[in-house]
């Protein structure tokens, strides 16, 4: 039986984008995924690159990944639709003008190129905007990617650097062997000198495998999407508390999103969407662009989200299982996912990441009993 | 009753339904399909294919499901339009 | 303003037709609060539409009249004109009223789904241009709004829609050039013995080809369309020779001079809520594809969920009207109004009349299948998904690619992702899919997701000031 350097359990962009590094650095990987790659929260989200819905604590993570998705033609050799453009989060309050001038500042700070603009300048900016908006953060690093591409284009790069892909088939557990782990799947044992998992919001049964309890809080993020119309706007926009995600695609669909809420978990995926907040999230869109109103919704969904106790992602070796990695639960995962694998990929590759990784062992509230 | 249809009065019966007063008076073509471009006209009658999604008073509504009203403002350049056309399927 | 008005009943009966108007009656008469939805002005559905002209039907005995007036008279809450956008695991619908605006909400508890069916063409080169229209898009034109597609006009396709088509558009004076029929006339032969059951449909259907012969329409069976030819609609349609299997064959095709062209290649169950609502479903070939799994009242795996009539598979308007009744009758038998002693007689009652009508509504079903061979002899420049322009040979390349079900292939090509959401090419794209990778079943089915039709975002929030949406908590810094 052949021993793979390196088994990624997971195929969304953390799992996808180690293995590909991995390959490209020599080692012999193979990927699996119980289903599609990107089939789950990296092809569903909202696609949508800003450093204005980032984690102060990522921002260098992000700035760096923004600046991979931009490139994607160069590294990953295929297209996800990326689109960088100006990116607009409004106020339409004194509160929200508040909210914005701290939370901006604070992203400043950590290096996102935001600055505020008044409602008049933002509008030339962004045509489209309502006269309601107060002031608006404006960042020229922002952008989007078409996320239901995602899979096709990774599919297409992992067989080019070699990598053994294995979709559509579920791997029911891990067992480290002393030399490397064993790993039983739907189509027979596959060994495995080294392990990384990176399954969004399935890691923690998957470290439970390793008898690690890794808490991940699922969330249901609502999402809706218009028919092809004509333009009504150019620019990523959202709204101070972050709440909000909207621009439009090339191809004239606008996409909607912003977290809201819906029913669903990690067995079941997301089952239901909450109508209110579906009015609630598109009276916002409306609200910021109002020639949006005129468009009709063809459709709307619920994709998950992981997220840790203290919302920063988990990236690195898994404490006191010598070989076995973990990735991902990345706060807006998609716009930072590339980067953060990329630098795990390093680590396992046996190389100094460029940045620090996340660490398990600030997770883990007490030691295993055993 | 009275409707307008790209700037042109147009007479129609109450109770007729859009598709079929836009058939009845010759226009098969009612928009341009968003990716090629290509003419597209009613088709299930029954409110399912979107294929007669036109601009009515402003939005995008179905022909097919829609009832004239006196003074209803028809333009068939609505969803659809060619303005969004694109090279590519995902526009990139 | 902001907040939906709220409908509190028993039973939510969604689609007014043949089997959701028997359904609401039926649960209403037991004593049950009902409210019927319907998209439409008035109920009848499709095979029972309302016409807008009553110049355009005769004056028989209209069945659609008659549950008009049943439904008129009793005590029902009728929510006619109102789009569906949202159904929820509670079976709470959410609906727009499209003369009002005003946002609405249905909460009862159990729903019966009577969606009823839609369209099914195969594809071929052409079929996108202005004046090919369906066959049951025809018949509504004709029967409901007492208007002609065009006034050359060839037909094509299976079933006895075909002929119905045909014979209404000859009446009203419409130059029908001719009828292509999948079917061979031995098949139409096959088929009597289970016509002969209802003999008065079959006389009809006498009458319909009497009126053709009478008007010297050639029918060409076993034959079906090559393209359809036109610059910005319909001029020219091609016909051709199929096999038993609907392949092309050898032989001479026909052309004909055409400003229209009705076109239908049997129908496909709109199993929308069923699926959204993720109830068990099972892949049924005769029944016209992905139809859910009930039991003979209509009870699907999701308790208080019942599905009805062409909806949950292809039987026809009859059993569609006691199946209706049935589900009706089992919801108030659920619901503790209808005693087991009593809904055991009305089930007796209905499984005698079901099983008279069975044999029509199989071989009616058997006419109206979906072939495969002519799924897979569709050209590659065809286009099948027509909201997004999405070829066969697209399609095709997308399996190429590593695509393995439909959604797959739907993210490598937007192939169902327009506003219509795979409701017209669904089955031929899952078919086209299944050539290349497996049996139906394992390339599924588009996912189901809200609204159930498109639904303007005017429409959809209505009125609103800002201070009043529910902005969540900020997300963490």
């Amino acid at each position: 039986m052949t021993m793979h350097d390196l088994a990624v359990v997971g195929g969304g962009v953390h799992g996808a984008t180690a293995a590909l590094f991995a390959a490209r650095g020599g080692m012999d990987v193979a990927l699996f995924d119980r289903g599609p790659l990107c089939r789950e929260a990296s092809g569903v989200n909202a696609g949508t690159l800003t450093m204005q819905m980032t984690r102060v604590a990522l921002m260098p993570y992000a700035l760096r990944a923004h600046a991979m998705w931009a490139s994607a033609r160069d590294w990953l050799g295929h297209d996800v639709g990326v689109v960088v453009c100006d990116g607009l989060s409004l106020a339409f309050t004194p509160a929200e003008e508040e909210l914005l001038t701290y939370r901006a500042g604070k992203r400043r700070e950590a290096g996102a190129p935001i600055v505020l603009v008044s409602g008049s300048e933002a509008r030339r900016i962004e045509p489209g905007l309502s006269p309601a908006v107060r002031l608006a953060g404006h960042c020229r690093v922002d952008g989007y990617a078409n996320a239901y591409l995602t899979g096709l284009a990774y599919r297409r790069a992992l067989l080019e650097a070699g990598v053994a892909l294995r979709e559509s088939t579920p791997v029911r557990g891990v067992t480290p062997t002393g030399a490397g782990f064993e790993l039983d799947t739907a189509s027979g044992t596959v060994r495995a000198r080294r392990i990384l998992l990176a399954g969004g919001v399935w890691i923690e049964p998957m470290l439970a495998w390793l008898g690690v309890h890794l808490p991940i809080k699922t969330l249901v993020n609502q999402l809706v999407v218009s028919e092809r119309v004509a333009p009504v706007m150019r620019t990523v926009v959202g709204i101070a508390n972050g709440l909000l995600s909207l621009k439009q695609y090339p191809h004239g669909t606008v996409v909607i999103g912003g977290g809201w809420q819906g029913v669903g978990d990690r067995e079941r995926g997301g089952v239901e969407l909450l109508p209110d907040r579906v009015v609630g999230n598109v009276r916002l869109a409306c609200h910021a662009i109002p020639a949006l109103r005129a468009a009709r919704m063809a459709r709307a969904w619920a994709g998950l989200e992981a997220e840790t106790a203290d919302a920063l992602p988990v990236a690195g070796p898994v404490p006191g299982v010598e070989g076995a990695f973990v990735c991902g639960s990345v706060h807006s995962g998609y716009t930072s996912g590339p980067y953060i694998a990329r630098l795990l990929a390093e680590r396992i590759l046996g190389r100094e990441p460029d940045l620090p990784l996340f660490p398990v062992d600030r997770l883990l509230s007490r030691p295993r009993a055993a | 009753m009275r409707i307008t249809v790209d700037g042109v009065e147009w007479q129609v019966e109450p109770g007729e339904v859009l598709s079929a007063a836009l058939l009845a008076r010759g226009r098969r073509a009612l928009r341009a399909s968003p990716r090629r471009g290509a003419p597209r006209g009613a088709f299930c009658m029954m409110g399912v294919c979107q294929e007669c999604a036109i601009t009515v008073d402003g939005r995008i509504r179905r022909a097919c499901v829609t009832v004239v009203r006196d003074g209803m403002v028809v333009s068939l350049e609505g969803a659809g339009s060619d303005k969004v056309r694109m090279a590519g399927a995902h526009g990139a | 303003m902001s907040g939906p008005l709220c409908h509190r009943v028993d039973l939510a009966v969604l689609g007014a037709g043949p089997a959701g108007g028997a359904a609401a009656l039926a649960a209403s008469r037991a004593g049950l609060r009902v409210a019927l939805i319907d998209e439409n002005p008035e109920a009848g559905g499709q095979v029972w539409r309302k016409p807008v002209r009553p110049a355009a039907r005769s004056a028989k005995a209209d069945p659609g009249e008659a549950l008009r007036a049943d439904l008129r008279a009793g005590g029902l809450t009728l929510l006619y004109g109102r789009t569906v956008w949202s159904v929820g695991a509670s079976l709470d619908l959410d609906l727009i009223d499209g003369e009002s605006g005003r946002w609405e909400r249905v909460s009862a508890g159990r729903l019966v789904a009577a969606g009823g069916a839609h369209e099914r063409v195969v594809p071929f080169p052409g079929w996108t241009l202005p004046g090919v229209v369906g066959l049951a898009g025809a018949t509504i034109l004709l029967k409901s709004h007492g208007v002609a597609p065009g006034r050359r006009v060839l037909v094509a396709g299976c079933g006895p829609l075909l002929f119905a088509v045909a014979a209404g558009l000859a009446g009203t004076g419409i130059d029908v050039v001719g009828v292509a029929d999948l079917a061979a006339r031995g098949d139409w032969l096959r088929a009597m013995p289970s016509l002969l059951t209802r003999p008065g449909l079959l006389g009809q259907g006498a009458r319909w080809m009497a009126s053709l012969r009478a008007a010297g329409i050639p029918v060409f069976f076993r034959h079906a369309l090559r393209r359809a030819e036109g610059a910005t609609g319909i001029e020219r349609a091609v016909i051709g020779p199929v096999d038993a299997e609907g392949a092309p064959a050898p032989g001479p095709e026909h052309a004909f001079a055409v400003d229209a062209l009705c076109v239908g290649n049997g129908l496909v169950p709109g199993a929308e809520v069923t699926r959204l609502l993720r109830a068990p479903h099972r892949f049924d070939r005769l029944r016209g594809g992905l139809v859910p799994v009930t039991d003979e009242a209509g009870r699907t795996g999701i308790p208080g969920l019942y599905a009805v009539g062409d909806g949950a598979g292809l039987r026809g308007a009859a059993m569609a009207a006691l199946g209706g009744e049935f589900a009706g009758l089992a919801a108030a038998a659920d619901a503790g109004r209808l005693a087991s002693d009593a809904f055991a007689r009305e089930a007796a009652r209905l499984r005698r009349a079901m099983a008279r009508e069975r044999p029509f509504s199989d071989g009616m079903a058997g006419m109206m299948r979906l072939r495969p061979a002519q799924v897979r002899a569709i050209p590659p420049e065809t286009v099948v998904c027509r909201c997004e322009d999405v070829t066969r040979a697209e399609i095709d390349a997308a399996v190429e690619a590593g695509a393995r079900d439909v959604n797959q292939m739907k993210q490598f090509t937007r192939c169902g992702m327009g506003p219509c959401q795979g409701r017209m090419c669904g089955d031929v794209a899952a078919e086209l899919v299944a050539a290349r990778v497996g049996p139906r079943e394992a390339v599924g089915s588009f996912t189901a997701r809200p609204p159930l039709r498109p639904i303007g975002f005017d429409e959809l929030m209505g009125d609103f000031d800002y201070a009043d949406i529910p902005i969540p908590e900020p997300a963490p810094l």
